[in-house]
């Protein structure tokens, strides 16, 4: 299969060719135009352009197209194996997603029963919120040193990518990239995105610091609203921690992440457990040190939370104060593409530095144009978050299937299929 | 079958909107309920499961133009279809009793007495409320599915695309009921794709209590419409007088 | 011309039947499309909630911002040492692929 390496899942979405009607709402949201077949025939998914977002998944009123990969078994076969210690990394965007599963309303927060259910499970605890904490140290430390290099004209030790950053902690807008515009590539962050960070985190200082335990036998199993973080787990550079301890002189060949769960497939962990998160016992993860997180790691899960996260922080290192108001309205909402500036006293030379910054979200509709803008030397901004999905992760493509919604937060268009 | 005398008397009993109409539905709901099959079973290959589905979609939209035209141009006619549809009464229980003696004349050549009936027999009004109902249905639940999936309610599409099918279905082979008696009753086939005419006779056989009531002669008609011309002068002749 | 000697006859709509009918296709025509364009408005209503439920997440806690995360600050300073530092890149940072030049 062209455009793979090796090691990488395909077909992890796939269209159900008894179920599919032909009826061309996939199509509206496949960002990548993967899905093949015209109008009135049964449809298919190119796996070469597919990027395993899920959207064409969670838009079917059919329920045409399902997930291919399922790890449910395993991991709970890991979870009763006295070998492993099977690892929780949950993303910020399941929290508010879950309770939907256990008949509760969309947006309810339930952090302390879900991590009480993982507990009860027999999971260890490392927040992914935590690693999107980790993601913003590196990811801003990088934008940084961009801006002193690029904007302030000083030296750096660093090998830097080009400005504007683009974030890169969304897998399907990194094949996306990879696929369509490997130009950009100089532009898209180095730093992982939060789960592959977490991965290596636990099977390093996770299993030397804080656990106790041989790399080997930590399970790491991520918990995420995203279809495509199953493909980005089976890339197969991220075998850091492996390639780490290899270093140090322990053999060993292993992945950062073992197991990718989406919401749905946690919901399913669950109930097979026969836990139900209506009557779970709380728990607040005090005996998980990894559990801590901040209030900018948690938005991670929105649209234009990855910008004010990583904003709080830059402003922090460049002025040295913190942001007096924390939230950014002009980064928040539904609207395709967002734009905000945010100016600051460079604490070191006393420079007024002016930040443009960008948000996207809904690759198919808003992020050719801030793309282009790059290509043709225009682009105005220095920072740019894009997210695949409509409304950022908590609309990812893993999430509860909502009836009574559709991801298009658009304009009406008119679709006249033929 | 029995033989009317062609000579005598006759009525006019599909006037000429009705008749276009009925083509307006062949034209439209005749395709789409074909390539509705199709498009359920698939059993096709892409490019004419694509070309299929067109059809389908033209069809669909003769069949809504032509209806929204007739509800708008001929009101008279729908209110006149809706209450002989929903009118009901021992005769018509009585009648399908017995299936308006249709299988005992087409299996056992046995012509039985049967209840008399309006313009239209009682299993004509089970069509006629079932095409009224589940018609409007499809159409509007056609529209949703063609040009509002990524906006509507999931669950919404999904049980309207629910309905579509099985309500497409069930018309459908209704259709086909339809047909082949209509071209059964060939004098009422004549008819409707002809000028609209039978003779009295005829139509005194199938629909008794139509030509007692509600039908006159065109002297009668135009009398009538004199009458009426007449009364709005009188009346304002009256007005005057009484003061 | 067609030729016939009986004709239906004239099926009265009375002006309150008229009305009526009138009346109720209106009121059925417009409650429809309320209802329609108000589920079609509220087709993101779900995806708002769970954004706002994540900013309620926000507000309520302890630390702000990702430099104060006190495990992470223990973290870099057990093992990392700071950020971009050599074992940041090599556990932390990745490199991208050119894949319209994969085979």
């Amino acid at each position: 299969m062209k455009g793979l390496q090796p090691s990488e899942l395909q077909g992890i979405i796939e269209i159900n060719k008894k179920e599919c009607k032909g009826c061309d709402a996939c199509k509206t949201f496949c960002p990548t135009n993967a899905i093949e077949g015209k109008y009135g025939a049964v449809h298919r998914i190119n796996n070469e352009k597919c990027v395993s977002c899920g959207q064409c998944l969670t838009n079917c009123p059919f329920g045409a197209i399902k997930d291919t990969v399922d790890r449910v078994d395993l991991v709970i076969e890991k979870l009763q194996s006295t070998k492993y210690t099977v690892v929780a990394s949950v993303a910020p965007a399941v929290r508010v997603a879950i309770g939907e599963e256990f008949g509760m309303k969309p947006g309810t927060l339930v952090t302390e029963k879900m991590n009480g259910a993982l507990k009860q499970a027999g999971f260890k605890l490392l927040d992914t919120n935590l690693a999107a904490d980790n993601t913003i140290m590196e990811e801003g430390s990088e934008l940084v040193e961009k801006i002193r290099h690029y904007i302030l004209g000083e030296k750096t030790e660093h090998h830097l990518g080009k400005l504007p950053q683009f974030t890169s902690c969304c897998p399907a807008w990194v094949k996306y990239v990879e696929d369509n515009y490997p130009q950009i590539i100089p532009n898209l962050s180095s730093a992982k995105s939060p789960i592959m960070m977490a991965g290596p985190v636990a099977k390093t200082y996770g299993a030397k610091e804080i656990w106790q335990v041989e790399p080997e036998k930590i399970y790491m199993v991520a918990m995420m609203p995203c279809t495509a973080k199953k493909f980005e787990a089976s890339r197969p550079e991220f075998t850091s921690a492996a390639e780490y301890w290899k270093t140090q002189g322990r053999e060993g060949h292993y992945p950062d992440i073992d197991a990718v769960l989406t919401t749905r497939d946690l919901a399913r962990l669950f109930k097979k457990l026969n836990i139900d998160l209506n009557t779970v016992k709380e728990y607040d993860g005090s005996d998980d040190p990894l559990s801590v997180y901040s209030g900018a790691g948690t938005i991670f899960g929105n649209t234009g939370g990855v910008m004010e996260a990583a904003l709080r922080t830059a402003y922090y290192v460049i002025t040295g104060k913190e942001l007096e108001v924390l939230s950014l309205e002009p980064v928040r909402g539904l609207k395709g593409v967002k734009d905000a500036s945010v100016t600051m006293k460079d604490a070191k030379t006393g420079k007024e530095i002016t930040l443009r910054v960008a948000v996207a979200h809904g690759i198919k509709e808003n992020v050719v144009p801030l793309i282009e803008q790059i290509i043709a030397g225009t682009s105005p901004y220095h920072f740019i978050e894009v997210m695949n999905c409509p409304g950022g992760c908590v609309n990812g493509g893993g999430q509860p299937i909502n009836p009574m919604g559709t991801s298009w937060v658009e304009q009406y268009k008119a679709f006249l299929p033929w | 079958m029995k033989h009317f005398d062609p000579n005598g008397p006759r009525v006019l009993k599909h006037p000429l909107q009705s008749r276009l109409f009925h083509w307006g539905l062949i034209l439209g709901f005749m395709p789409a309920a074909i390539t509705g099959f199709l498009i359920w079973l698939k059993p096709l290959n892409e490019t004419l499961m694509n070309l299929v589905m067109q059809v389908h979609i033209v069809g669909a939209a003769i069949l809504t133009i032509s209806c929204a035209l007739y509800a708008i141009f001929c009101l008279d006619r729908v209110v006149a279809f809706i209450r002989l549809s929903f009118t009901w009464g021992k005769n018509d229980i009585e009648w399908m009793k017995v299936s308006g003696g249709y299988p005992q004349k087409m299996f056992l050549g046995k012509e039985i007495e049967v209840p008399p009936m309006d313009k239209v027999n009682s299993g004509q009004k089970i069509f006629g409320i079932c095409l009224l109902l589940g018609g409007t249905f499809l159409i509007i639940s056609g529209w949703l599915l063609y040009a509002f999936l990524p906006f509507a309610p999931k669950i919404m599409s999904y049980w309207m695309g629910f309905g579509h099918l099985y309500l497409g279905l069930f018309l459908g082979m209704f259709m086909f009921v339809h047909i082949f008696l209509g071209v059964y009753n060939w004098g009422e086939f004549k008819a409707m794709f002809g000028d609209g005419t039978q003779t009295l006779e005829e139509a005194r056989h199938h629909n008794p209590l139509w030509v007692q009531n509600k039908i006159q002669t065109l002297q009668e008609r135009d009398m009538v419409e004199d009458i009426d011309e007449d009364d709005d002068e009188d009346f304002d002749e009256g007005s005057l007088e009484t003061q | 011309m067609a030729k016939y000697d009986y004709v239906e006859k004239a099926v009265k709509v009375s002006r309150r039947e008229f009305l009526g009918i009138m009346g109720v296709a209106g009121a059925v025509l417009w409650t429809g499309a309320y209802a329609a364009t108000d589920l079609v408005q509220d087709r993101n209503k779900y995806i708002k909630m769970r954004i706002a439920g994540l900013y309620k997440d926000d507000v309520k806690s302890k630390v702000r911002q990702s430099h104060n995360n006190p495990a992470l600050r223990e973290m870099y300073q057990k093992f990392a040492g700071k950020p971009l530092s050599p074992l940041a890149e090599e556990l932390l940072h990745t490199r991208y692929v050119d894949r319209t030049k994969l085979v």
